[in-house]
Order: C-alpha cells, then sequence, then structure tokens
C-alpha cells in the first residue's frame, strides 16, 4: 500500500469513527499485518466537599483486518462513591432523611446542603464495534453497548453508513442508534410526588421502570485545505418511559415562610423530620443539536475547536465550547492546554421546593443539573511517546460548576439562605497507548 | 429558537455544506498532514469517552460527536 493510500484510509476511518462514537486509534496499518492498538486510561475524578468521587479503567483495543476492516473492543470499570444533593433545601434546624434503601435513615446539621451518603456503585461498561467498506466509496459500521450498574442496565445497538463524495473530500454520514434502559433503584422506585416515609415503610415504592432512548446522526466532514478538516454534525435524540431520577425529592414547605414543613415519625419508628416529595419528570424528552468542529494545523501546532448548541422539549438551551492546543516540544512530546466553556438554562419543571396546600405542579425537579448554570473546564495534558513506538500522556484538569437560583423561584425565608450547589471537581489521567 | 426551525436550519446547513464542498479539498498526494493521528476528529477516542461520560453525569446535556457509552449518569 502506498503512502498516500494509507492518508485516505486514516482519514476516512477518522471521518466514519466519530460518527459511531469509537474512534480510530491510529492510522489503518498495513493490510498484511493485521494487528491490536490498545488505548488504556486510568482515571480519577474527584468532587469537593466529600461528594462525588470517581476511579475508573477504561481499555479500548481495535484489531484491523485486510481491506480496511476493523473490530473495535471498549471495557470500562468505574467505581463510584461520594455523597450528592438529595434535591431538598437547607434548614435552620437539622433535617432526617430516610435512605433511598428504606433501611435506615440520617441527619444533616442545621443550614448545611442536605447531601445523600448512601451512593456506593461499580459500573461495567462493555462495547463492540465493527466497521468495513462497501465497495469503494461506501462504509458501514455496527455496535453494541451495554452498561451495568447495581441499580441500572443499559443496553443498545448503533449502525452507520458513510460515502465520499468529491476525490474524498467530503464525507457525508448517518448512523442510528437504539437503546433499552432498566432502572432497579435499591429500596425500589418511589411513586413520583409521594412522600418520603419511615424507615422500614414501602408503601411508596414499585419495581424496576424502563426508558427507551433513539439517537440519530447525520453529519458532514469535509476537507477544507492541506491542513484544515471541518465537521458538521445534527443529532437527534427522543426519550422515553421512566426518566425520573428515583433517588431526587424536593422540600414540601410553607407558602409564606418558605421553611419546610415539619414531620413526626410514627411512634417508634426513625423517619423524616420533614414533609418531602419525590420527583417527577416528563415521560418523554425530545433533543436536537448541533455539532461543529475543526482541526486546524499551524506549523506543528494542532488547534482542535468545536461548538455545540443543544436545545430539548423540557426547554433547556446549551452552548459548549471546546478548545484545545496539541504544542510540540521537540520530536517526541507536547504539551496540550485545553479550555471548556458551557453554560444551559434551566428546564422549564426545575424548581426548589413544592409549596404545601397548593395542588402541584404536573412536573418538578429540584435536581441542581436541570438548573441554570455555567461550567468551566481548564487543564493541562503533557504526551511523549517511548522508544517502543508506545505513547503515554498525563492530563490534569479543574472542573467548575456555579449557577443561579431564579428569583421567583424563591419563597420567604429561602431568599438569602438558598443558593446553588456550585461544584469544583479534579480530573486526573493517565493514558498508556500501545501496538500488539 | 423553535425545534422544527433548528432541524431544518441543522439538514439545511449539512446540504449546503455537502453541495458547497465540492470545489473544496485537496488532490490525493497532499494529505500528509491530514493523515498524522493529531489531526484525526477524535484524536484519542477513550479520552473523548471519559469526557462525554463525565459531562452527561453532570450536565443536561450529552451527544453531538457521535453516542454515548450508556449509564444512569444519577450521581
Amino acid at each position: 500500500m502506498t503512502d498516500s493510500k494509507k492518508s485516505v484510509s486514516a482519514t476516512l476511518a477518522a471521518a466514519t469513527c466519530s460518527l459511531l462514537g469509537s474512534a480510530p486509534t491510529a492510522p489503518v496499518q498495513a493490510q498484511e499485518e493485521p494487528s491490536w492498538d490498545f488505548n488504556t486510561a486510568l482515571l480519577y475524578y474527584g468532587e469537593d466537599n466529600d461528594r462525588v468521587q470517581d476511579l475508573s479503567l477504561n481499555i479500548l483495543g481495535k484489531r484491523y483486518f485486510v481491506d480496511d476492516r476493523a473490530l473495535t473492543l471498549g471495557l470500562t470499570v468505574d467505581t463510584l462513591t461520594g455523597a450528592t444533593p438529595n434535591g431538598a433545601i437547607r434548614q435552620g434546624v437539622p433535617q432526617t432523611f430516610t435512605r433511598p434503601s428504606g433501611s435506615s435513615a440520617y441527619t444533616i446539621p442545621a443550614s448545611e446542603l442536605p447531601l445523600d451518603d448512601t451512593f456506593k456503585d461499580t459500573r461495567v461498561a462493555l462495547s463492540a464495534a465493527w466497521e468495513q467498506p462497501l465497495g469503494r466509496l461506501w462504509k458501514t459500521g455496527v455496535g453494541f453497548s451495554g452498561s451495568f450498574e447495581y441499580d441500572y442496565t443499559h443496553l443498545g445497538l448503533n449502525g452507520s453508513l458513510s460515502r465520499d463524495f468529491n476525490q474524498r473530500n467530503t464525507t457525508v454520514s448517518a448512523g442510528l442508534a437504539v437503546a433499552r434502559d432498566e432502572w432497579d433503584p435499591v429500596g425500589g422506585t418511589p411513586i413520583p410526588f409521594s412522600p418520603m416515609l419511615d424507615v422500614g415503610d414501602i408503601g411508596n415504592k414499585t419495581g424496576t421502570e424502563t426508558k427507551d432512548v433513539i439517537d440519530a446522526v447525520l453529519g458532514v466532514t469535509q476537507v477544507i485545505s492541506r491542513n484544515l478538516l471541518v465537521q458538521v454534525n445534527y443529532s437527534f435524540s427522543n426519550s422515553s418511559g421512566y426518566l425520573t431520577d428515583p433517588y431526587k425529592f424536593l422540600s414540601l414547605v410553607d407558602g409564606v415562610t418558605g421553611d419546610t414543613i415539619t414531620r413526626v415519625p410514627a411512634p417508634g419508628a426513625e423517619g423524616p423530620s420533614h414533609e418531602f416529595r419525590f420527583e417527577r419528570r416528563p415521560d418523554d424528552r425530545t433533543k436536537h443539536s448541533l455539532y461543529t468542529q475543526a482541526k486546524y494545523y499551524m506549523g506543528g501546532k494542532v488547534l482542535d475547536a468545536s461548538y455545540r448548541y443543544m436545545t430539548d422539549d423540557w426547554e433547556i438551551d446549551s452552548h459548549t465550547l471546546d478548545l484545545r492546543l496539541r504544542w510540540p516540544l521537540g520530536e517526541r512530546s507536547y504539551v496540550e492546554p485545553h479550555l471548556r466553556f458551557y453554560t444551559q438554562s434551566e428546564a422549564d419543571f426545575y424548581t426548589i421546593s413544592l409549596v404545601d396546600g397548593v395542588e402541584l405542579p404536573a412536573f418538578a425537579s429540584a435536581d441542581y443539573r436541570l438548573g441554570n448554570f455555567d461550567a468551566i473546564t481548564a487543564g493541562l495534558k503533557y504526551g511523549w511517546k517511548t522508544r517502543s513506538g508506545s505513547e503515554m500522556s498525563v492530563r490534569a484538569e479543574l472542573y467548575r460548576q456555579s449557577g443561579t437560583i431564579p428569583g421567583e423561584l424563591l419563597i420567604g425565608n429561602q431568599v438569602g439562605r438558598e443558593t446553588y450547589p456550585d461544584l469544583d471537581a479534579i480530573i486526573l489521567q493517565f493514558s498508556y497507548q500501545f501496538g500488539w | 429558537m423553535n425545534k422544527p426551525l433548528l432541524a431544518s436550519f441543522g439538514i439545511a446547513t449539512l446540504l449546503a455544506l455537502a453541495s458547497g464542498c465540492s470545489t473544496m479539498g485537496v488532490e490525493p498526494w497532499e494529505r500528509d498532514i491530514l493523515a498524522r493521528d493529531d489531526m484525526q476528529l477524535t484524536a484519542d477516542p477513550v479520552e473523548a469517552a471519559i469526557d462525554d461520560h463525565i459531562y452527561f453525569s453532570k450536565e443536561a446535556s450529552s451527544g453531538g460527536r457521535g453516542f454515548g457509552g450508556g449509564g444512569c449518569g444519577c450521581n
């Protein structure tokens, strides 16, 4: 195979795989030597104030066969611990909550943001993808994805088709993915808007719930010049079924003071000190997004810039700008600064509390991730090539979320007391790529 | 922006790009830079998947580049 043919194959592989969600690890290998390329990473993700911590091992192996066919297999193992906001508001007095399992309770001191520290989970994710050319200009791919947690299972299939035009300078791609996910929460799935009950009382819990997801992507990848490549994708995503978070709830408050209504557990029982209602989200969500990415080579340095606009029928709009600049340091190493800016508006049913004695809204959630916030990521990666041809890199990043609660959602004493649960997290990663 | 309008805009942009691009590009022997590992759209697929999963778990948006790998992302 000549060098120019190899180059074409590499570019095509990149264009197709970016749509598949499983991208190439390296330009296509010499056809006569089927081989594996491994791309591995160890990740630590840690939030401040003892919130979520994740240690994650990731392995992606890609085996090349003759005629540009390739098999990609992926494995991810995550171990999650830590606390996360449960949705309740702060109070001037301690608050007691029944754990999701229903088997015990926990108490949050006065004036502190209520966090549930119950979370401990292991997630195992598997993926497999097969890609191959169909004739001279077409390429196709099929894939499977599965993700398994103690309380959540995801199973998905995806497929893609692409065709080259214009001397392979233009690639038009289409992809489709379907998935079925199943919730089996610890202690059962709470009935939406049902009250939190005493320890041992499972009268408000049901069994498993499912959701179905359909994703479609249409994209064009275009070589603009010898050193500029651009991609534009339009994505459609529809989720239907149980979209509520079974571990999140809202405080039921007095309409004048804004304080949470107090509650007394049954005699001899342990249970919530205040009135809490499990959240309820719509059972359908449709998202549209427009994503564009450019890769620009500037005398050895490579700029990777992308922008995504997303909007959905929960009235969330978001903008994401991502910039990376790979700056070579000699022949074998590089540094890569990374900046990411994100902003989103709140869902139309986002609120921070429910008012006692008033008819409940159709849907409500106090999940901070459905609120109005901005986020910034700043980081640096350093990578180097070993003498044997393997590649290693380390990266350190800081992720910061800061949000605001719309003033019209605050009632009485909540003004000045309730603030968005801002978040700081660090991301540390070591990566190792090698051939086999 | 309303949803059907966005969808139409997205598809129209793709079509315009596809048709307008027929005059752009390079000759086959000019692809040396485009074939570099660091010029691939997803230069590091594992890092891209890690980032997608982190932001999927912490923000209300996801996707754009391709398909996600699943998971509840619930905490």
